[in-house]
């Protein structure tokens, strides 16, 4: 089914649950077009798909069935289906989570995506703020951040935190199993026979170098047995 | 009647899809229910020869789907087993040949006669995985305990959920209890740590599925093979029965059955 929530910056968010049939979105749409009709017109929503994968016949029907039928405004399109993000992009669509106008700055308070559900192989999260992502981030999974990211689960998959360039932000993971995390512009590495490996970590960037350590801070001579 | 269609499916390639059909299939059957197993793999058809039958084929689902015949002229019905059937596809032809609306309404047709319909997918994500997968109301992923056939299951499974396919379960295939005693191969519980989906069932490594694969003969008609049992009780679990599951830990070797029940039933 479809639901409307309000957002941010009196933005629409239009959810596009992920277990709707796909036969469906032609009688979905008429009753969103039918409940939205005197608010829609002109009104900034966030299209939000979940994880499902958008062909570009069903990107046609979209548009022909709900953004121009309905006369709304599309701030950003969500799926964290990567291929589908790649093919919004090429057609020229914000497929970015859009950062609060006012708040663009304070990304700790303001455009914080927490996303409750682990990703899987070739689910990609692209977000302008902070991400937390309460679950795991598989092999093969992407998270792509301007803030910073927490993960509250394993991350095997790769993380860019900072992502236009801030080398402020930090990765926290809950289990660190991930050969490589991106900050701004630098990459850091490691290896599955290092210490922090499968340990609770921050990554972040100083003097120009990625650092790992244990998160929380430990004292050292606990440090094995706290984290092991 | 109305089967429950199955589609069989891993994304890699060489995990054992289509030898998990032809024995799931088969032991199935040998249970005594109406199935057919559907070859999805348009192009590089696998299915007939493992199940012993491609000197039976006339008439191809392609075929059936050009208009050359009716549906019900592409089964191929097995010899061995009462009510076994499957249903060949093109060599000649590639995966656009098929389309997704055409493997529903294949499916649909098949329901009406059948108990069960697995479909064979072909690896990959693309178009004939769809096509295969399009039809079916569940699915089975099948891997092996390796970090590159894990992840590529996992890429299944998300692109299985945005499908709505339920329930969507796992087979974990090639499983050599040595090599992960040793630490050498992950074991069943890692696996299901990383897909966080049901497991169905767990089919120890054996040279018999090379054989049996090679002579045309489904393995679970042979009682004695592990690999065998593993297939059947799968079967079984498929079609509703609380088996329990096979103990796989090598004797003296503690763990790995304790850490598949903690991670089965969570105690």
């Amino acid at each position: 089914m479809i639901k409307l929530k309000g957002m941010y910056d009196s933005m629409l968010r239009c959810i596009i649950s992920e277990d709707m049939d796909a036969v469906d979105f032609v009688k979905e749409f008429d009753e969103v077009r039918g409940k939205g009709k005197r608010f829609l017109p002109g009104a900034k929503v966030v299209l939000d798909f979940g994880a499902r994968p958008l062909s570009e016949e069903l990107i046609r029907d979209i548009m022909s069935d709900l953004v121009w039928s309905s006369g709304m405004y599309v701030a950003a399109w969500i799926t964290y289906d990567a291929a589908t993000q790649d093919l919004l992009k090429r057609i020229g669509l914000p497929t970015s989570e859009p950062a609060p106008s006012a708040r663009t700055n304070e990304r700790a308070l303001g455009g914080t995506l927490l996303l409750q559900r682990s990703l899987r192989s070739g689910q990609r999260v692209e977000h302008a703020g902070d991400v937390i992502v309460a679950g795991h981030v598989n092999d093969g999974a992407e998270v792509l951040a301007s803030g910073h990211v927490t993960v509250l689960g394993r991350l095997n998959g790769l993380v860019h935190a900072g992502n236009n360039g801030d080398e402020t932000a930090s990765v926290i993971a809950r289990s660190m199993e991930a050969l490589q995390v991106r900050i701004g512009t630098k990459i850091g590495s490691l290896d599955r026979d290092e210490r922090w490996w499968g340990k609770m970590v921050i990554v972040r960037v100083s003097e120009g170098s990625v650092f790992i350590d244990y998160w929380p801070a430990v004292k050292s001579e606990n440090r094995d047995e706290n984290a092991g | 009647m109305t089967a429950r269609v199955i589609v069989v499916t891993s994304g890699k390639g060489g995990v054992g899809k289509t030898t998990a059909t032809a024995n799931l299939a088969a032991a199935l059957a040998n249970m005594g229910k109406k199935v057919v197993a559907v070859d999805g793999d348009v192009g590089l058809r696998n299915l007939d020869v493992i199940m012993g039958l491609e000197n039976r084929i006339v008439y191809t689902l392609i075929d059936a789907l050009d208009g050359t015949c009716r549906l019900n002229q592409t089964f191929i019905r097995d010899k061995r087993i009462e009510n076994l059937f499957m249903i060949p596809t093109a060599q000649s032809r590639t995966k656009d040949a098929v389309t997704a609306e055409q493997m529903i309404e294949v499916c649909d047709e098949l329901r009406r006669e059948f108990d069960y319909v697995l479909v064979d997918s072909p690896a990959g994500i693309e178009a004939g995985f769809r096509n295969s997968a399009a039809g079916a109301d569940e699915a089975l992923v099948v891997t092996t305990p390796e970090v590159s056939a894990v992840r590529d299951a996992d890429r299944i499974i998300g692109l299985l959920e945005s499908m709505n396919k339920s329930p969507i379960r796992l087979i974990v295939n090639r499983i050599r209890p040595h090599m992960v005693k040793k630490g050498d191969m992950l074991g069943v519980s890692d696996v299901l740590d990383i897909l966080a989906i049901d497991l169905i069932g767990m089919v120890p490594d054996d040279e018999a599925v090379v054989t049996s694969s090679n002579k045309g003969e489904p393995l679970v008609l042979s009682s004695a093979p592990p690999a065998a049992r593993a297939f059947r009780n799968i079967a079984s679990r498929i079609a509703g029965s609380d088996v329990p599951f096979m103990n796989l830990e090598l004797p003296d070797s503690g763990s790995l059955f304790g850490k598949i029940r903690r991670a089965i039933w969570g105690h």
